[in-house]
């Protein structure tokens, strides 16, 4: 009988049925998805770590080096595991020719490396370590994918030709926002071009526990050891390497959890409807003496009918659309090796969305227990009017028309019906905003200052030189006198040593000199402006256990300095453990100098840089532009495009539960659409009353719609823009876009699919349902 | 007197394939204005058929009526709502009311259909109207708040806010009991006194009673009619023309 019930009811709504299972299939599918993903991401970043033994604490480092020094201290230290120094041999851009041209513009610091013998391993593209013989070189695979190198081409590096061997994976240095991009040759030929460019170090341990890895740190900088570059972490390693990918996954499960909250209006609406409809039959049903629980499982069987077969059909669509999606995953990191669990994680998504739905309509089923028997035979409806849409009256109406009355006097009545609609509506909303701010707010020229990085037009890096104090002042000298420049600050960096909360010492990376000129947005407090400020960046903060208005004493000068903290920022550069003072301190080493410029004229960017990279040939020179585009670039296209899909994927969802909600109404008001034709009232005027229940419900779930994604979704992106070390930051909103262009693309869709589902309202033949 | 409906040899048929028949086979009625005609028939005979497509809630196969002079079936669906909602009124075995509004609203709903301008005017006449049915307390009322029988009532305020020219009944009384039958028949009469044509399907042969002409329909025919002339309500009038109705009817097979 149940299964006779359920065939009934699904032949007599084929549409609804269809797209309240389409959806359920599509919430299956991303949840399963998003599982997959998350497996497979963290699989394969952990597979590629553990084949290229990627160091857990990394000391880069510009300068002498006394090797006996750092042996005696591995000695001595028991949690190194193993230890060893690499060479990185920075090359200027310029010197790396392509067929297709230099990789002149680029703003990451290309280098040439020999494969290392005990670990932190250069992987070919099945994982294996790779051997280059000479007149090979290995390309980051980055350069291979965006169509800079192609494998079996030849290479000019410092005007040795070499061929192209293939592509190869860097477990630490392979993701954008790494700023430095190794080159695998062989011993001779690193031998041969050594003169070309200058040797930086990468001092690098691995423990024999992860855990004891800020006991190192602490006893790394206690030794006074090399230390002029970053310090570059495991843990921040894994990050980076998760980061785009990571994106993608936060994206995809934002996006399903809004389409499972779709599928839930959908069953919701459709079933308050069916029981509506039967009002009547439940009455009978429960005066027979049948037993609600009996009554129930006819209901229920039909949903659990379309969650099994939605989840079935969604879990099926994973399989084939998790390919291209791994595809990323599985060039830049390969295969992960818990991928046979993925399925398994999958399926159990799968089975968690079908029993949420079975719970979910159970607990709707639960008003059966209020439905009075006598009451529903008698009227065939529920009596509940809402007191407020009492006071809502024709004849004490004097400003609406009669068909916009009926609308929203509709809307009023049957508001448990409609809030379906108005959820659905405020998430469409809230998808198609969201994204839009926040490709906006990424891709604004203000939003680098989110980053550690002020609001300039060029910067011009001297690093890796001798002599930086002497060049910086040179490039200063010149500037100064340059009438193109409107304003310009040097900024030294530094590493001292800093005091923590527990008393241990803590080197940090600290940028000195005017910071009010450039400033950042700080999530909290100020830039510095005493040479007894410090402003920390949010991981330096979190390592010293300080906050603003803290007292940290730093090293300044050989003597102990109490700086007060007065902002803390986000960075993600050079392992996101910076700072940033107003003081200056000649005693300690120039790790490199940046040179910030602001033109007076922002076009002449392009025509100043290349003019700076001649003039000053030691520096590096790259328009801000340029390096957003590089660094940010990709991240923020695919934003872009993201947020484009959703919003065309939103208009679709709108369109559709408009257009179902319009047909399930229509068929509902049968009866009402005939008394009102056979009193006097046109297809238009029906027609009318539907498009104004839909618009009312439209314009409030617009209107809650960007109030959510401007608070909550402010709130959501900040969580995915903390991926990339921005602590807090506000929106930025393109009122055109959000308060004008979408509700205008929501009502159009909203309209139309009203239109199209009213269809029907025309062809209900007042003699035929006036007479049933 | 002018004609107010002229049915000519109008045809219907429902079903499909052979299963199709037609439910009204030919059949041709002229109506006067001011008349009160009854259609009586047994069941399936064609009698709500037959009302519908007078009243242009029905499409015909073949044949024409003409309402007011006019043709119905050359009328777009918007016109044909026009000439339902300015020359005509409903009322329909069950009460077909909006559960949305209240009792006064869904009287009203018709004419505030043109405009707000006059709806001062409109609710006055509403009310005129319910006090006229015995129904005033009722006005603020949800309609799940009142009696059969004084549904029925609502309906006819509703079918008369209009000043309709026919009023159209499908068995008004079906659904009630006989004091409410009683007193919903007295209301139609007063209303067919002022001059409205009435056009009723009735079993009731008490209903039947009261109308100038009574048409007996059988399978989708015309199979005869019974004119009483007016009826002036005294007891020993309705005794006498239910005697003769029911002769009559007999004669018919009914």
């Amino acid at each position: 009988m149940v299964f006779r019930a359920v065939r009934n009811d699904v032949l007599r709504s084929k549409a609804i049925t269809l797209i309240t299972t389409l959806f359920v299939a599509a919430a299956t599918m991303l949840v399963a998805l998003a599982a997959v993903l998350v497996v497979n991401l963290a699989g394969a970043i952990d597979t590629m770590m553990t084949r290229a033994k990627t160091p857990h604490f990394m000391q880069m480092h510009a300068g002498d080096l006394d090797r006996a020094r750092l042996a005696a201290f591995v000695r001595q230290n028991e949690d190194v595991a193993e230890f060893q120094v690499l060479e990185f041999l920075n090359l200027d851009g310029s010197q790396f020719v392509f067929g297709g041209g230099s990789l002149a513009g680029s703003v990451q610091d290309n280098g040439l490396s020999v494969q290392s013998e005990r670990f932190d391993f250069l992987l070919d593209l099945d994982g294996n370590v790779i051997h280059a013989a000479d007149g090979h070189i290995y390309v980051p695979i980055t350069y291979v994918q965006d169509g800079t190198a192609r494998v079996g081409d030849t290479v000019s590096v410092a005007g040795m030709p070499m061929a192209i061997a293939g592509p190869l994976r860097d477990s630490q240095m392979q993701p954008l926002l790494s700023s430095s991009k190794r080159f695998l040759v062989s011993s001779n030929d690193f031998a041969a071009l050594e003169r070309f460019g200058s040797v930086e170090y990468l001092i690098e341990f691995r423990l024999h526990d992860l855990a004891a890895l800020g006991a190192f740190g602490t006893a790394y900088v206690a030794a006074g050891l090399e230390a002029n570059g970053p310090t570059i972490t495991y843990p921040f390693f894994r990050v980076i390497n998760g980061l785009s990918d990571g994106l993608m996954i936060a994206v995809i499960l934002l996006i399903s959890v809004l389409v499972i909250a779709i599928a839930f209006s959908c069953i919701r609406f459709t079933l308050l409807a069916k029981i509506e409809d039967d009002y009547r039959e439940i009455g009978v049903m429960k005066a027979i003496g049948m037993r609600v629980s009996d009554i129930k499982r006819i209901y229920l069987a039909k949903y659990a009918a379309i969650a099994a077969v939605g989840s079935l059909v969604g879990y099926g669509l994973s399989f084939f659309l998790q390919e291209p999606l791994l595809a990323n995953i599985r060039l830049y990191m390969g295969e992960s090796e818990g991928a046979s669990l993925a399925p398994v994680l999958g399926l159990i998504g799968v089975v968690l969305v079908f029993l949420a739905i079975s719970a979910f309509v159970h607990a709707a089923l639960g008003r059966f227990h209020r439905i009075p028997a006598a009451e529903a035979i008698r009227f065939g409806a529920s009596q509940e009017a809402p007191s407020a849409s009492r006071r809502f009256r024709l004849s004490a109406n004097h400003r609406l028309g009669a068909n916009t009355f009926l609308g929203l006097k509709d809307v009023l009545v049957r508001r448990k019906l409609f809030s379906t609609m108005l959820v659905v509506l405020v998430l469409t909303a809230f998808i198609i905003i969201m994204p839009r701010s926040l490709h906006n707010t990424i891709a604004s020229k203000s939003f680098i200052t989110y980053m550690g990085v002020g609001d300039i037009d060029l910067r011009i890096d001297v690093q890796q030189t001798d002599g930086i104090s002497a060049k910086t002042a040179e490039i200063a000298a010149s500037l100064e006198r340059d009438g193109a420049v409107s304003r310009f600050v040097v900024l030294t960096t530094k590493a001292l040593e800093a005091l923590s909360s527990d008393g241990s010492k803590v080197r940090i990376v600290v940028e000195l000199g005017d910071h009010s000129v450039f400033p950042l947005t700080y999530s909290a407090g100020r830039a510095p402006t005493t040479d007894h400020d410090i402003a920390l960046s949010a991981l330096s903060a979190a390592e010293l256990g300080k906050k603003v208005g803290d007292v940290v004493p730093v090293m300044v000068e050989g003597q102990a300095r109490d700086l007060t903290v007065s902002g803390i920022y986000s960075d993600v550069t050079n392992g996101g453990k910076t700072a940033k003072a107003a003081l200056a301190d000649d005693g300690a080493d120039t790790m490199w100098s940046a040179v910030g410029v602001e033109l007076s004229d922002a076009t002449l960017v392009g025509e100043k840089a290349r003019e700076y990279a001649s003039r000053f040939s030691f520096a590096k020179v790259s328009s801000m532009d340029d390096f957003v585009a590089q660094t940010y670039g990709p991240t923020i296209s695919a934003v872009g495009t993201a947020s484009f899909a959703s919003t065309g994927v939103a208009l679709i969802i709108t369109a559709l539960i408009t257009l179902l909600f319009m047909r399930m109404l229509i068929a509902k008001d049968r009866t009402t659409i005939a008394v009102l034709k056979s009193i006097g009232f046109t297809n238009a005027d029906i027609k009318t009353q539907y498009v104004v229940r839909s618009v009312s419900v439209l314009a409030l779930g617009v209107l809650l719609g960007t109030v959510l994604a401007n608070t909550l979704g402010e709130s959501l992106a900040g969580a995915v823009i903390a991926m990339f070390g921005a602590t807090s930051f506000a929106f930025v909103v393109n009122p055109l876009e959000a308060y004008l262009i979408a509700p205008a693309l929501m009502a159009l869709s909203v309209l139309l699919a009203s239109v199209f589902g009213t269809l029907d309202a025309g062809k209900i033949q007042v003699s035929e349902s006036i007479r049933e | 007197m002018g004609k107010i409906i002229v049915a000519d040899n109008i045809v219907k048929s429902f079903g499909v394939g052979r299963e199709r028949r037609n439910v009204l086979d030919g059949v041709s009625v002229d109506i006067d204005e001011g008349e009160f005609v009854a259609i009586m028939g047994p069941s399936g005979s064609g009698k709500t058929t037959l009302l519908f497509a007078l009243s242009g809630m029905d499409t015909v196969d073949a044949g024409s009526v003409v309402f007011d002079g006019v043709e119905l079936s050359r009328l777009s669906d918007d016109a044909l709502a026009d000439v339902r909602r300015r020359k005509m009124g409903f009322v329909f075995q069950q009460p077909t009311l909006l559960r949305n509004l209240n009792v006064l609203d869904n009287i009203i709903l018709p004419s505030v259909r043109d405009g707000r301008k006059d709806a001062g005017r409109i609710s006055e006449k509403a009310r005129a109207l319910m006090k006229m049915t015995g129904i005033e307390e009722l006005e603020t009322r949800g309609v799940s708040q009142a009696s059969g029988g004084q549904l029925q009532r609502v309906g006819i305020c509703r079918a008369l806010m209009g000043d309709p020219k026919v009023i159209f009944g499908d068995e008004p009384t079906g659904a009630l009991n006989s004091t409410s039958a009683n007193e919903i028949m007295a209301l139609l009469a007063d209303v067919h006194h002022t001059g409205t044509t009435m056009v009723l399907v009735t079993h009731d042969v008490r209903v039947a009673t009261k109308a100038e002409r009574v048409l007996f329909i059988f399978d989708g025919k015309i199979a005869g009619a019974h004119v009483a002339g007016r009826c002036d309500a005294s007891r020993e009038d309705l005794r006498a023309r239910e005697g003769a109705l029911v002769g009559w009817l007999t004669e018919k097979g009914f």
